[in-house]
């Protein structure tokens, strides 16, 4: 199935209905349908708004949801729709004590497979689901265009990296568009870092901050490549961290509020080393063998 | 408390791009890219992430301002308008409606275009409106309007990703529309070719397959030789120009002087490229010529725009969805602007005030007798002042620096016997005001923009204006009824049924059918779907025209006392004269001092290094800004963004006109650079 049927949104509508009749939710934020059928973020305040709610299309809305709540009351609780990608960035904005999860009300979205794999998404669907079923999740090296940016010889996959990141306009649009890209003051503005006034941004500094600011914390929503106007597969520079965490600790951001990035923790937790890394990671070493 | 998130459209430049504020007690506090939209479709560029950053600036005009000596003194709307109305007519009186001009805005609405053109014609029975298109595209209104018979991009936006071939002169896409750059890069990798003639290293030009980098104002010299070895080796499409096309054997016969060994000595391009350039165009199965001010701000600037059409046409490579003519506009509404009749020569919709039977239909539905005279241009209105133009009325420009000689204008503003300037902030052309009206901007008002591609789209109000200050549409109606005109509209939604009544090809357009995706013109009545594309089984005017493009070198070229070529344009983070963007702290921070580009050879020659503080002087005066050292401009050139009233690049720029369109010679003229000593 192409979209989300009408049986999921509609029983994502019974969830926030409720959620607002039992005085469970201050708000619900989700996508409305609007005149002409014409779509934008909305925070719904009545139940009887509710027939408006809309689940197409992607639209990642957790950065949005955390800057409400930054400028909410303390005791404020708002339910927000959200696909996986979008339980999982609440889940890491929750760990940098951004938002608080007891003030969020989840309503679960599971996406369809032909999303997911548009999205190259390895896992669909949020911790608990209210509208849909879940899908199994899609690699992605299984993607021609990822696999050649992430395998094969070093030298010419630079150069393609080269090419591809010359067309940079420096819009901002990956990092304003990332639900976990939140540091203030944040790095790319650092003068000592990224040059100012001109473009490209500059390929190893402006995009590799941006990606290892990220690594561990990045749960491939694809929202940064979604909003690159010049079509950079930015998400691509994150595919090789988040598996290499994954293999290595078994860790993927975003699936257990409890458990911190391992790149945070201490050595004790270290697992044996001498482990193999995937072929497609550029050998040179990592310093930990 | 409560957030509310409202669909709108970027302020900056002419793609038109959808935008959601977020809105948070009374304040725009975010932009989000609207991932609905059918231009942007979720992409915004570094000025339209951060347009609500000046919004709610403490710098504001809030109240309107009476000049008292060298200061102004807050007054009432009353007051205000109660003055602008006696002084205004009380001008036309004394010396005549032709002794009034105002220059509109393509920052504004198409309705508040409308009606201040409107207010301008009805209330003192002149033409003399204009606006900056003139300092823009006004080549392309005239030369598409004769080759083609309509002034204005033939395709869709959306268009561009089906080109096989794009040759993209004289646009720094990259920096100046960038969603736009967007779309060409999908067309890229789909497979086209990208062919960038600029004299400058572009973003784009880095980019592309092929880049001409030509010597400033030789368009015509490339375009003629690519264009005889078109024809000498058989690629011109000659079914295409059999039957649609007149005037070919006109254009060759044009072209026998223009041999592909002149053409690369004149314009600095080897023989190899211009051919390899030439069968590429014309081979491709679809291809479209995107061009902007590096075209048109030339004293030949119409001339080029004719060289351009006949290389599209000559290749059959317009009137299908993947192919086409883009001029690429540069403000937000200067479509609008232009298609509302803000212009000296035509009212609304194109139609010209010499023809009896036009002025008759305007005469009968604005009820006041109407000129037959062309007025003056926005150049000649300025130069004007203080003689033949005793009073302007300046709604939401600013030719302190966006117009060429600066300092001439400068001399010229304050000679005016009244000068009533409508802005958000005091600029610098509302500081010479006798009388300064607060507005109100994107974000604080309702009607419509149109965008590059034709389109109407609605914009929404998010946020009341700052103070006192009042959307432009009151202020208009306010002072029309002051001025004795009928202006009974209630709203924007009202003007727009009047525009659609007087102008056949926006007959079809409401504000009640722009909600979803806006309306590209020509939609001649409400059942009608809009047009994508312009042209498709013949031209507007009937048959395409060749017409042959004479060559006119700039007026200025470097010589021993002012050995650079200097041109001028914008950079990615900043727009036109800064009053938005230098107030937007993320996109100050991006560049907040002026500079000038300069090749590492010659910052060697006069030992200048990166940043260094520099004078630049031309022969209408000089600036102090600092070297930027980069290979983006060739040997022996300079480029200067115009946005930094500190360092205005409009103090050096050659104020001569192009013949046909009134448009100045912005992008070439001759400079000295001289190391300041600390």
């Amino acid at each position: 199935m192409m979209t989300i049927s009408h049986k999921s949104m509609e029983e994502i509508r019974i969830k926030a209905r409720e959620l607002l009749e039992k005085k469970d939710a201050d708000g619900v934020l989700a996508l409305r349908r609007g005149e002409e059928a014409v779509v934008a973020p909305h925070v719904f305040r009545e139940p009887g708004e509710i027939g408006r709610l809309v689940t197409e299309p992607k639209w990642p809305l957790a950065k949005t949801a955390m800057r409400i709540l930054q400028s909410s009351p303390r005791d404020f609780r708002l339910a927000v729709v959200v696909r996986g990608c979008d339980d999982r960035a609440l889940v890491e904005l929750a760990k940098r004590n951004q938002v608080t999860e007891e003030n969020i009300r989840f309503i679960g979205l599971a996406c369809t497979e032909e999303q997911a794999g548009r999205c190259l998404c390895e896992r669909p669907y949020p911790r608990t689901i209210h509208g849909g079923k879940p899908q199994p999740g899609v690699h992605f090296l299984q993607d021609e265009r990822v696999s050649s940016l992430l395998e094969g010889d070093p030298a010419e996959r630079m150069a393609r990296w080269a090419a591809i990141l010359r067309r940079c306009i420096k819009c901002y649009g990956c990092r304003n568009a990332c639900p976990i890209c939140v540091c203030v003051p944040c790095k790319l503005e650092d003068d000592v870092w990224v040059e100012k006034g001109s473009i490209p941004a500059e390929m190893l500094v402006f995009h590799l901050i941006r990606a290892f600011h990220l690594s561990d914390a990045c749960v491939a929503c694809g929202a940064c490549q979604e909003a690159c106007p010049v079509s950079i597969p930015v998400m691509a520079l994150q595919f090789a961290m988040r598996q290499a965490l994954k293999d290595r600790y078994g860790y993927e951001p975003g699936l257990d509020g409890a458990r911190k990035s391992p790149v945070l923790k201490n050595f004790l937790e270290e697992p044996e080393t001498g482990k193999d890394y995937p072929a497609w990671i550029t050998h040179g070493g990592t310093g930990h063998e | 408390m409560n957030d509310s998130f409202v669909r709108t459209i970027c302020p900056y430049c002419g793609t038109g791009c959808g935008l959601i504020l977020r809105v948070r007690d009374g304040a725009a506090v975010e932009c989000l890219p609207d991932r609905d939209h059918p231009v942007s479709r979720g992409h915004l560029c570094i000025k339209g992430w951060y347009a609500h950053e000046f919004i709610h600036h403490p710098e504001r005009l809030t109240t309107p301002l009476v000049r008292e000596g060298e200061r102004f003194r807050p007054v009432s709307w009353k007051e205000a308008i109660a003055l602008a109305a006696e002084r205004l007519r009380g001008t036309a009186e004394k010396y005549g409606g032709n002794a009034v001009g105002g220059l509109s805005s393509a920052k504004c609405t198409n309705e508040e275009n409308y009606l201040f053109q409107k207010l301008i014609r009805a209330a003192f029975g002149t033409n003399n409106v204009d606006h900056c298109a003139r300092l823009c595209h006004a080549p392309t209104t005239v030369a598409m309007a004769r080759s083609l018979g309509s002034g204005a991009m033939t395709n869709s936006i959306e268009h561009l990703a089906r080109a096989g071939c794009i040759v993209m002169i004289g646009s720094n896409a990259a920096e100046s529309h960038p969603i736009i750059m967007g779309e060409i890069y999908r067309a890229v990798d789909g497979g086209a070719t990208l062919i960038v003639v600029d004299p400058r290293k572009t973003a784009a030009a880095e980019n592309a397959r092929i880049h001409l980098a030509i010597r400033p104002g030789t368009d015509i010299p490339l375009v003629c030789g690519m264009m005889r070895h078109i024809i000498d080796s058989g690629l011109h499409n000659g079914s295409f120009i059999g039957e649609r096309m007149e005037g070919f054997e006109d254009l060759r016969a044009f072209l026998s002087d223009w041999t592909v060994e002149r053409a690369a000595r004149e314009s600095g391009i080897s023989e190899a490229a211009l051919r390899e350039a030439a069968e590429t165009f014309a081979r491709a199965r679809e291809g479209a010529v995107v061009y902007c001010m590096g075209i048109t701000q030339h004293a030949c600037g119409t001339a080029n725009v004719f060289a351009l059409c006949d290389l599209a046409m000559l290749c059959g490579h317009v009137g299908r969805e993947g192919s086409g003519i883009y001029p690429l506009r540069g403000q937000n509404n200067v479509q609008g602007a232009c298609d509302m009749g803000a212009l000296p020569n035509v009212y609304p919709g194109y139609q010209a005030v010499g023809d009896p039977a036009v002025r008759d239909k305007f005469r009968k539905a604005w009820g006041r007798d109407l000129s037959d005279r062309p007025g003056l241009t926005v150049t000649e209105m300025i130069g004007a002042a203080g003689e033949d133009i005793r009073a302007l009325y300046i709604m939401a420009e600013n030719p302190a620096l966006s117009d060429p000689d600066v300092n001439h204008v400068l001399e010229r503003l304050p000679a005016l016997d009244f000068l009533v300037v409508q802005d958000i902030f005091l600029t610098e052309t509302a500081r010479l005001a006798h009388l300064v009206l607060p507005g109100a901007c994107y974000a604080e008002k309702t009607g419509t923009f149109t965008n590059t591609e034709r389109r109407f789209q609605l914009l929404r109000k998010a946020v009341d204006p700052p103070g006192d200050a009042e959307d432009d549409f009151s202020i208009l109606c306010r002072l029309g009824g002051a001025l004795g005109l009928d202006f009974p509209y209630r709203n924007p939604g009202e003007v727009m049924e009047e525009i659609a009544a007087l102008a056949p090809a926006y007959g079809g357009i409401r504000h009640g059918r722009l909600e979803k995706a806006g309306i590209q013109w020509p939609c001649p009545n409400t059942e009608h779907p809009g047009t994508a594309f312009l042209h498709k089984d013949r031209f507007t005017r009937g048959k395409g025209l060749f017409v042959s493009p004479d060559h006119v070198p700039p007026r200025e070229s470097p010589d021993g006392d002012y050995p650079f070529w200097l041109s001028t344009g914008r950079m990615f983070a900043h727009y036109h004269t800064g009053t938005m963007t230098r107030r937007s702290a993320f996109l100050n921070r991006e560049q907040e001092e002026p500079y000038v580009e300069i090749h590492p050879e010659d910052a060697r020659k006069l030992t200048l290094e990166d940043g260094d503080p520099i004078r630049i002087t031309s022969r209408r005066g000089s600036i102090v800004t600092t070297a930027r050292v980069t290979g983006r401009v060739a040997r022996g050139s300079l480029f200067a963004p115009f946005h930094f009233t500190e360092a205005r690049a409009n103090r050096l720029t050659n104020p001569v006109l192009d013949p046909l369109s009134k448009i100045p010679e912005f992008k070439a003229c001759a400079a000295r650079v001289e190391k300041i000593r600390a």
